[in-house]
């Protein structure tokens, strides 16, 4: 049994992980809303097979003002209620810390921490005034364990994990569920920067023996946004265990 | 930066831990013993030679197979 029904914003939406999670919750009957920086095709193939039940604008998730004002009207076109967020819009980091400049670090605390950050305050506000709803940011096997090359990353994958224990204690009263999934190393735009001997290795130590897909996260995702499992405030490895 | 300056840098980095310093561009940097830290240590006491930052991606790191790739990318990093 699927999530369907619900209005839900993704954020990061236009390709990748995103894109799947998107698509899928169309497909299952939700109204859903994304944002990300650059409109691409499948944004407007979306919009033609979906209509008033999709949603897309370009907005920077840095930028709050924007943030703000697209989660209004996304309530607005959706008819008031915002039932589940999916934080998912982030950048990667493929550098040793002594050789990142400091522009690069600032854009990924931004995009990768701040950006999360606004866009859950803008969240709960509404799930506050409404009884209740569904978070789900999507961290990283990162956050927990390590990895060269991907410090300040890892680092802003870790707060996500934090900020999510924090909030569920803040605001899991109110009837707000919020919790993580964390995958493993999946193909996209952000892994591509990894060599193939380098996902053989990763396949090789990984007990299932193959990478996290879209799907596998996407089942997970569903689930957490669901309402119907009670967990709160925990970090779901998705990595074909790895970390286990 | 000149080539044998960058050469001497990798040098200083390899005796200073006790290892043979390199002589041959063509042998292949895993078997000079010269690994992946001491190429960032390179970097570094490059950066504080020249006053200034260099900054580059991992995958320019991996993409690193012999003594002659390290001299290379550092000539053309300080270029
Ligand atoms: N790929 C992996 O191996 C892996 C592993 C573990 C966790 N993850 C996590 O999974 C999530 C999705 O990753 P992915 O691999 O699918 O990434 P991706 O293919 O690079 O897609 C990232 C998405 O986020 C959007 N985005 C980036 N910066 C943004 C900004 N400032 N404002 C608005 N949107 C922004 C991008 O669109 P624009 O660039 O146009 O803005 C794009 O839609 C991320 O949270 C990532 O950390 C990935």
């Amino acid at each position: 049994m699927h999530t369907n029904g619900q209005n839900i914003i993704v954020s990061g939406g236009s390709r990748g992980l995103g894109l799947h999670l998107v698509s899928q919750l169309l497909k299952n009957g939700n109204k859903v809303a994304t944002f990300a920086r650059t409109r691409t095709p499948e944004m407007d193939a979306l919009d033609k097979e979906y209509g008033d039940s999709f949603h897309f604008a370009s907005v920077d998730a840095v930028d709050a003002d924007k943030v703000n004002g697209f989660v209004a009207e996304v309530c607005d076109k959706f008819g008031g209620r915002l039932d589940s967020i999916v934080n998912n819009a982030a950048i990667g980091q493929d550098q040793l810390l002594m050789h990142t400049d400091l522009d690069t670090i600032q854009q990924i605390v931004n995009i990768n921490i701040v950006g999360p950050t606004i866009l859950i305050r803008a969240a709960i506000k509404r799930m506050m005034l409404q009884g209740g709803g569904n978070i789900c940011n999507i961290s990283s096997i990162c956050g927990s364990r390590g990895y060269a090359g991907l410090s300040v990353y890892a680092g802003s994958k870790g707060y996500l994990d934090a900020m999510t224990r924090a909030l569920a204690r803040e605001v899991g009263e109110a009837g707000i569920f919020i919790n993580c999934v964390a995958p493993g190393f999946f193909e996209s735009e952000m892994s591509s920067v990894l060599r193939p001997e380098q996902l053989n290795t990763i396949k090789r130590r990984t007990p299932s023996g193959s990478l996290s897909n879209d799907e596998n996260i996407f089942k997970v995702v569903d689930m957490v946004i669901s309402g119907t499992t009670n967990m709160q405030g925990q970090v779901v490895f998705v990595d074909g265990g790895i970390t286990s | 930066m000149e080539r044998q300056e960058i050469l001497d840098t990798m040098n200083l980095v390899m005796t200073n831990k006790g290892r043979e310093p390199i002589t041959d561009e063509t042998v292949a940097t895993r078997d000079a013993n010269f690994r992946s830290l001491d190429f960032s240590e390179v970097a570094l006491r490059i950066e504080t030679k020249l006053g200034r930052e260099l900054t580059f991606d991992a995958a320019a790191m991996r993409n690193i197979d012999t003594v002659k790739d390290v001299l290379d990318f550092f000539e053309k990093a300080t270029a």
